[in-house]
């Protein structure tokens, strides 16, 4: 292996500001619970990064094992940014490589305005009955669709109208109870943001970008994300 | 707006009125990695308090897992590994947070987070055994406890 100078710091591709300072402590790596999963841990990825032996951490799948918790770096004695470091990492792999269907959302919600591509007649359809069903425990309660001037905009996980539809009646109940002005959007309300899980900027700040746009053509005083 | 706030405001003012006695069994609280120490490290506040006061206007009996708040233990789902296909790996992650749990004692847990709450539900309890945990959103709980006032000339709306 080539000697590499660790003073070098545009040698090194992924992103942390002070890697250089690390102790080697292991503080990190030790109240990690995947530490030694896939040969790697926490704090070995650190010294990969500083050698410059970024394709190793790229190509391993530690950073996704890792769940970026931020449990190591709020231990961290030198306070090193690296939950920064690993998501880097996950942004380096080819986006055909990024494991299992999380890009496969992120490109779904760019496309149709949610990671599961639900087209808009059926999700407007689906709060529509749902909201007759809930109206019958509720007496006058629906849900306000595209309500311009409305106090609180919501998203909505789109594994709610997708799988477990149900759920969504907790917030409508609490909202009915306390005579909330609220509303939902009928297109691009995703409150799930992929992009920020596969390192992926971009994606993520059109998909942010969306749910800004709404909240100020609705002209919501406040937008809310129950994830 | 956080959530958080959101609940909190609601009962602290008197807009919803829940009923502690409908949850009298032990409860506890888990910590999702975002509302806390991301939270903490982005914008200088983690939601540690806010929650718990929350949860405990709406049960009877409450207690801590250990390490809480910003030591708390990530449910082994987060950054997206819900999603991925890393189960083995996952689950071995959650090893912690399913200890910490059944340490506890509780019969009830308040996720407020739709990935911690999937991953303990679906995953976690069936992988360590304590299917007799019960787990609810935070938002859950406060819907679940609700004492809903009839709108006027409308007839009684209880809760189930
Ligand atoms: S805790 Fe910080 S200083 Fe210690 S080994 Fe880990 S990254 Fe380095
Ligand atoms: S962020 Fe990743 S490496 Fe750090 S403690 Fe959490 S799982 Fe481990």
């Amino acid at each position: 292996m080539e000697p590499l100078l660790i003073s070098k710091r545009e040698k090194r591709r992924l992103a942390s500001q002070y890697a250089d300072l690390c102790l080697t402590c292991g503080t990190c790596a030790g109240g990690c619970p995947v530490t030694g999963v896939d040969g790697l841990d926490v704090r070995k990825v650190v010294r990969l990064a500083l050698l410059g032996m970024d394709q190793e951490v790229i190509d391993s799948k530690f950073p996704w094992v890792c769940t970026l918790c931020g449990r190591c770096e709020h231990a961290c004695p030198m306070n090193i940014d690296l939950t920064a470091l690993l998501r880097s990492a996950r942004a380096m792999r080819p986006r055909d490589q990024v494991p299992g269907v999380l890009h496969k959302g992120v490109a779904q919600c760019l496309k149709s305005g949610n990671n599961v591509g639900i087209p808009k007649e059926d999700f407007l359809f689906l709060l529509e009955d749902l909201a007759a069903e809930l109206g019958e425990e509720l007496p006058g309660f629906e849900v306000p669709v595209d309500k311009k001037g409305a106090k609180y905009l919501f998203t909505i996980n789109s594994k709610e109208p997708f799988a477990e539809p149900e759920d969504m009646f907790f917030w409508w109940r609490i909202l009915y109870a306390a005579k909330e002005s609220w509303t939902v959007t009928s297109e691009n309300w995703e409150g799930v943001n992929w992009g920020l899980f596969t390192g992926d900027d971009a994606a993520m700040k059109e998909i942010v970008g969306r749910v800004v746009k709404n909240y100020k053509e609705m002209e919501c005083e406040y937008l809310v994300l129950p994830e | 707006m956080s959530i958080h706030d959101l609940l909190k405001q609601y009962l602290e003012e008197g807009r919803i009125k829940v009923d502690k006695s409908i949850h009298h069994e032990l409860t506890t609280y888990h910590d999702p990695c975002n509302y806390g120490r991301k939270s903490e490290r982005m914008f200088g506040h983690g939601y540690y308090e806010e929650p718990r006061w929350v949860a405990q206007q709406c049960c009877e009996n409450f207690v801590d897992m250990y390490p809480n708040r910003a030591n708390n233990f990530c449910c082994g789902a987060g950054g997206g590994a819900w999603a991925a296909p890393y189960v083995e790996e996952r689950t071995f992650y959650g090893r912690t947070k399913a200890k910490q749990i059944k340490d506890t004692g509780a019969k009830l847990l308040i996720a407020p987070c739709h990935n911690c709450r999937d991953m303990i539900m679906k995953s976690l309890r069936k992988e360590y055994d304590f299917m007799d945990v019960e787990v609810k959103y935070l938002w859950e709980l406060v819907a679940d406890s609700l004492v809903i006032e009839p709108r006027e000339e409308e007839g009684e709306a209880e809760e189930e």
